[in-house]
C-alpha cells in the first residue's frame, strides 16, 4: 500500500511544480529577449509594440490592498464578537453566518455587484460607468472577510479557557480579556490573517473582471477603472494565439503565482519565527 | 482615563462591524432573492421542454439552464473522481509515512498550490492542452476533461490538508489500541485510523466538491463555452451554471436571459452554501469527537 | 473573640446539565478566619469556590440557585443579585486557581494586570504595588530582576505565588485558594502556610486542601464535601 500513498503524494507535488515549469517554459521567449523584466516597470501601449504590465501589477495591488483597508476591520471586529466579546448565543449565530458567507461563489457576487453596486457607486461618483477600483474593492473586502475572520477567531479560540478565566477571575470584563490578554497572544494569527486575505483578494479574477473595468490605465483615483493580472489573463486567453499579448499571458501567471508563493512562504516565516518565540 | 474610552470605543467599533458586515451581506443576498425569486421552478431548468424529456435526452432544453446544470454537474463528478484518490492517498502519505525533510518539502509544495490563484491553475490546464494539441494530437483542444483535470488540481489541496490533518489529530491512544493487539500498520490504518478520522476527510471532499462547482476562472480557460448544449464527450465543450451567470452579466439580450442569470445565481448560491454548511457541520462532529472539554482548573 | 459573619450561604445548589454537585448547601464563613475544605476529588471542591466570585457563569450548562449574601462594608449583598457590579465582586473576592495560570505577558504585568483594568494607578504608584505584592508572597527576590521575563518562564511553585501576589495587589477581603500546595515542595509549602496566617489578619480565607497536616497547622475550621453536601467540625 505504501508505493501507492508515496506515487500519490509525488504526483501532487509534482502539480505544484509543473504548474510554474509550464509557464515558464511557454514564457520562454520573453525570457530569451530579455523581455520579462522590463515588462514589469512598462506601460501597455500596443501601437509602438510595448506590452508592459505593470498598470495590471498597479491594478491588482492597488484593488486589494483596499479591499484589505475595508476588510481588515471589518473582519477584526467581527471576529472578537465570535470569540468572546458577543452573548453565546449571538457569537454562535455569527459564527454560522460567517462560514455560510464562504460558500457564496465569487461569480454570485460579480453578478450581484454588476447590477446593485456598480449603479449605486456611479451615482455616487457622478460620472463615468461605475465599474471602478472602488467598486470591486468594496466587494472583494466581503468576499475576503470570511477567510480573514475565521482565521482571526481560530488563534483566539487559541487562548486556553484557563487564561481567559485567570483574568476573568481578577474581575476582567469579555472587552478587557479580549483587548489585553487575547488580542496580545494573537499577533501571529492577525498576521497570517491579512496575509491569506490578500493572497485571495490578488487571486481573485471573477469580480475584477466583472466590475473594475477592466481599462488598460494606471488608476488615478478611486473612481478609475483598472486591470488585474488574473482579469488580464481572462481577456487575452481569447485572443490569437501568435499575437504579441497573447505572451504576456504567461508572464502575467508568473507574476501572480509569484505573489502567491511569496504570501504562502511569509505565512511559514511567521509560522517559525513565532513558534521559536514561545 | 484613556484605557476606558479604548475599552468602550472597541466594544462599539466591533458590533459596528458585524453589524455592516452582516448588513451587507443581508442585502446583496436579499436583492439576488427578491429579484430571482421569480424565475424560481422547474421551468429555470427545463424551459419548455417536459423535465421527463429532457432527463431522458429525448428532447434538447434550448431554454433552459439544464445544459448548464449538466455541465457542472459532469464536472464536478469528474473532478471529484480524480482528485479524491489522489487527495487523500497524498494526506494518508503525508500524516503516516513522511517524516523529514521530505516531509517539508512536499507540504510546502502543497501549501503553494493552495495558495495559488485559480486562474493561475487555469492557465496551467490551458498549457496542458497546448501541449496535448502540439505533441500528440491535433484534435485536442481545451474541454471537459482539461476543465476537470484542472478542477482536480485546484482542490487537491483541501483533500490532502483534511486528510492530514484528520488523521494527525487522532489521540494517540487511538493509534496504539490495535498495534498493541498485534494489527500491522495497514490493518491499523483501515481498520481503525481511516473510519475515526473519516468525519474529518468528508469535509474536505464536501468542500472541495462547492470549489469544483463555484469556480469560474479554471473553467473559462480550459473549455467552457456559451452554448455548448448537453456535454456529448469529456473531449468536447460544455456548459456551466457558473459561466452562464457571468455570460449573462457582460452580455444578456433581453430581460428574460437576465431572469436565469438571477435564477442561476440562486441556484448555485443554494448548492455551494448547503455544501459548504455541511462541511462545516461534518467538520465540528469531527472535532467535538477528538476535542478535550472542561475548563481544567 | 468575637467575629462578624462575612459570608452567607443558603439553600444553594449547583449543577452541570443535570448533574448535580451541590445540594441546597446551608454554610456560614466568619471574617478573618480560614475554613478549609477538603474532601474526595471531583466532589465539586473547586466548583463550590467558583460560585463564590460567580465564575461559574463563564461554564457553558453550569447554572445556581439559592442565595450567596457577603458583606460589603457592614452591608449584607447578594451576589446574585443585578445590582452586584461583577467588578466589584471579583476584586473583593480574590481567587488562586489549583494549577498556575499565569497570563500570557511578564511578571511585573500579571501582577499589574489587575491595576491595569481598573484604570487605576500612575505608573510609579503602580510599581510600588506590584513590589509589595511580591514581597507579601516572598517573592520578590527571586524575580526582581525578571520582573521583563514572560512569567511563563518561571517555575511552577514560582507561578503559584505570582498567582497569588496578582489575587492580593487589590487587598481583595476574601480569598479564595484551590489546593494552594499541590504544585509545590515542602518547604514552598511551608511559606505558603504562614503566608495564610498573614493574610488571615485582613481577610476571611476558604482554602480547599487535601493535606491534613496543612489543615491542622492553618484552619480555624474543616468542612467536609461530600455527595452535594457540607459537613462542618470546629478544630483546633
Ligand atoms: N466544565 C464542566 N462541565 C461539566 N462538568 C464539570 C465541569 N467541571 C467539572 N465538572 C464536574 O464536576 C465535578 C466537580 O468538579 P470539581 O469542582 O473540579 O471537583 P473537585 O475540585 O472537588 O475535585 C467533577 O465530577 C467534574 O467532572
Ligand atoms: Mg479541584
Amino acid at each position: 500500500m505504501k508505493p501507492f500513498f508515496f506515487i500519490s503524494a509525488v504526483i501532487s507535488a509534482c502539480v505544484s511544480v509543473c504548474i510554474v515549469l509550464f509557464m515558464i517554459i511557454l514564457g520562454l521567449p520573453l525570457f530569451r529577449e530579455g523581455l520579462f523584466f522590463s515588462m514589469l516597470t512598462s506601460p501597455w501601449n500596443p501601437s509602438n509594440g510595448v506590452f508592459g504590465l505593470y498598470p495590471m501589477i498597479i491594478g491588482t495591488l492597488g484593488i486589494s490592498s483596499l479591499a484589505l483597508v475595508f476588510g481588515f476591520p471589518l473582519s477584526l471586529g467581527t471576529a472578537a464578537l465570535i470569540s468572546g466579546l458577543a452573548p453565546k448565543p449571538l457569537a454562535a449565530v455569527l459564527r454560522k453566518t460567517v462560514q455560510a458567507m464562504t460558500g457564496i461563489p465569487t461569480v454570485v457576487y460579480g453578478f450581484i455587484g454588476v447590477f446593485l453596486l456598480v449603479p449605486l457607486i456611479r451615482n455616487l461618483a457622478g460620472e463615468g460607468s461605475g465599474m471602478c477600483i472602488l467598486s470591486s474593492a468594496l466587494l472583494l473586502s466581503v468576499l475576503i472577510s470570511p477567510t480573514m475572520i475565521l482565521t482571526f477567531s481560530d488563534t483566539f479560540d487559541q487562548v486556553p479557557v484557563k487564561t481567559r478565566m485567570a483574568a476573568t477571575a481578577l474581575g476582567a470584563t469579555p472587552v478587557q480579556t479580549f483587548l489585553w490578554v487575547v488580542l496580545p497572544a494573537s499577533k501571529k494569527g492577525l498576521v497570517t490573517g491579512l496575509i491569506l486575505g490578500m493572497g485571495r483578494a490578488m487571486g481573485d479574477t471573477l469580480i475584477a473582471l466583472m466590475i473594475s473595468g477592466n481599462a488598460i490605465a494606471v488608476p488615478d483615483s478611486l473612481f478609475s477603472p483598472a486591470r488585474t493580472l488574473t482579469a488580464h489573463i481572462a481577456l487575452v486567453i481569447a485572443s490569437d494565439f501568435d499575437s504579441p499579448e497573447f505572451k504576456t499571458l504567461f508572464a502575467c501567471g508568473l507574476v501572480l503565482y509569484g505573489f502567491t508563493a511569496l504570501s504562502t512562504l511569509a505565512v511559514r516565516a511567521i509560522d517559525t519565527v513565532f513558534r521559536s518565540e514561545s | 482615563m484613556s484605557r476606558r474610552w479604548i475599552e468602550r470605543g472597541f466594544t462599539v467599533f466591533a458590533f459596528a462591524a458585524a453589524g455592516i458586515l452582516m448588513a451587507v451581506t443581508m442585502v446583496l443576498t436579499g436583492y439576488l432573492v427578491m429579484k430571482g425569486w421569480n424565475s424560481l421552478g422547474l421551468e429555470l431548468v427545463f424551459g419548455t421542454t417536459r423535465p421527463m424529456d429532457a432527463l431522458c435526452l429525448r428532447r434538447p432544453v434550448l431554454d433552459g439552464l439544464f445544459p448548464a446544470v449538466a455541465g457542472t454537474f459532469a464536472l464536478v463528478a469528474l473532478s471529484v473522481s480524480i482528485a479524491l484518490p489522489l487527495g487523500i492517498g497524498t494526506g494518508i502519505f503525508m500524516s503516516e509515512f513522511a517524516s523529514g525533510a521530505l516531509k517539508r518539502m512536499f507540504s510546502l509544495f502543497y501549501d503553494i498550490l493552495a495558495g495559488s490563484p485559480s486562474i493561475v491553475v487555469g492557465l496551467f490546464g490551458f498549457s496542458i492542452s497546448i501541449f496535448l494539441h502540439r505533441y500528440v494530437s491535433g484534435q485536442l483542444y481545451p474541454c471537459l476533461l482539461i476543465s476537470a483535470l484542472s478542477l482536480a488540481f485546484l482542490v487537491l489541496p483541501y483533500l490532502i490538508r483534511s486528510t492530514q490533518t484528520a488523521l494527525e489529530n487522532l489521540p494517540p491512544e487511538v493509534r496504539l489500541t490495535a498495534l498493541a493487539l498485534g494489527a500491522s500498520p495497514v490493518q491499523n490504518l483501515f481498520y481503525v485510523l481511516i473510519p475515526r478520522s473519516l468525519p474529518g476527510i468528508l469535509s474536505g471532499v464536501v468542500l472541495s466538491i462547492g470549489r469544483c462547482a463555484e469556480d469560474t476562472a479554471v473553467i473559462m480557460l480550459t473549455g467552457v463555452a456559451a452554448s455548448a448544449g448537453l456535454p456529448r464527450s469529456v473531449f468536447g465543450n460544455y456548459e456551466a451554471l457558473p459561466f452562464h451567470i457571468y455570460t449573462v452579466s457582460s452580455q444578456y439580450m433581453d430581460s428574460a436571459e437576465l431572469a436565469t442569470g438571477y435564477g442561476a445565481s440562486i441556484l448555485l448560491f443554494g448548492v455551494t452554501s448547503s455544501l459548504f454548511l455541511f462541511s462545516f457541520i461534518i467538520k465540528n462532529i469531527a472535532t467535538a469527537r477528538t476535542a478535550v472539554s472542561g475548563p481544567g482548573l | 473573640m468575637s467575629r462578624m459573619e462575612k459570608i452567607r450561604i443558603d439553600d444553594l445548589s449547583f449543577a452541570y446539565g443535570k448533574r448535580t454537585i451541590l445540594n441546597r448547601v446551608e454554610a456560614r464563613f466568619m471574617e478573618n478566619t480560614i475554613t478549609a475544605i477538603t474532601g474526595p476529588s471531583g466532589q465539586g471542591k473547586s466548583s463550590f469556590l467558583m460560585v463564590l466570585n460567580r465564575l461559574w457563569e463563564t461554564i457553558p450548562g453550569a447554572h445556581v440557585t439559592g442565595r450567596v449574601n457577603i458583606r460589603f462594608d457592614g452591608e449584607f449583598r447578594d451576589i446574585h443579585h443585578r445590582s452586584m457590579p461583577l467588578t466589584r465582586l471579583r476584586r473583593t473576592v480574590g481567587m488562586v486557581f489549583q494549577t498556575p495560570n499565569p497570563l500570557p505577558m511578564s511578571v511585573a504585568g500579571n501582577v499589574a494586570f489587575p491595576l491595569k483594568l481598573a484604570g487605576t494607578g500612575k505608573r510609579k504608584n503602580t510599581e510600588e504595588r506590584v513590589e509589595k505584592a511580591l514581597s507579601r508572597v516572598h517573592l520578590w527576590d527571586e524575580v526582581k530582576d525578571r520582573l521583563k521575563d514572560d512569567a511563563r518562564k518561571l517555575s511552577g511553585g514560582q507561578q503559584q505565588r505570582l498567582c497569588m501576589a496578582r489575587a492580593l495587589v487589590f487587598e481583595p477581603e476574601i480569598l479564595l485558594l484551590d489546593e494552594p500546595a499541590s504544585s509545590l515542595d515542602a518547604k514552598a509549602a511551608a511559606g505558603i502556610e504562614d503566608l495564610m496566617l498573614e493574610l488571615k489578619n485582613t481577610c476571611t480565607l476558604i482554602v480547599v486542601s487535601h493535606s491534613m497536616d496543612q489543615v491542622r497547622r492553618t484552619a480555624d475550621r474543616v468542612l467536609t464535601l461530600e455527595s452535594g453536601e457540607l459537613h462542618g467540625c470546629e478544630s483546633s
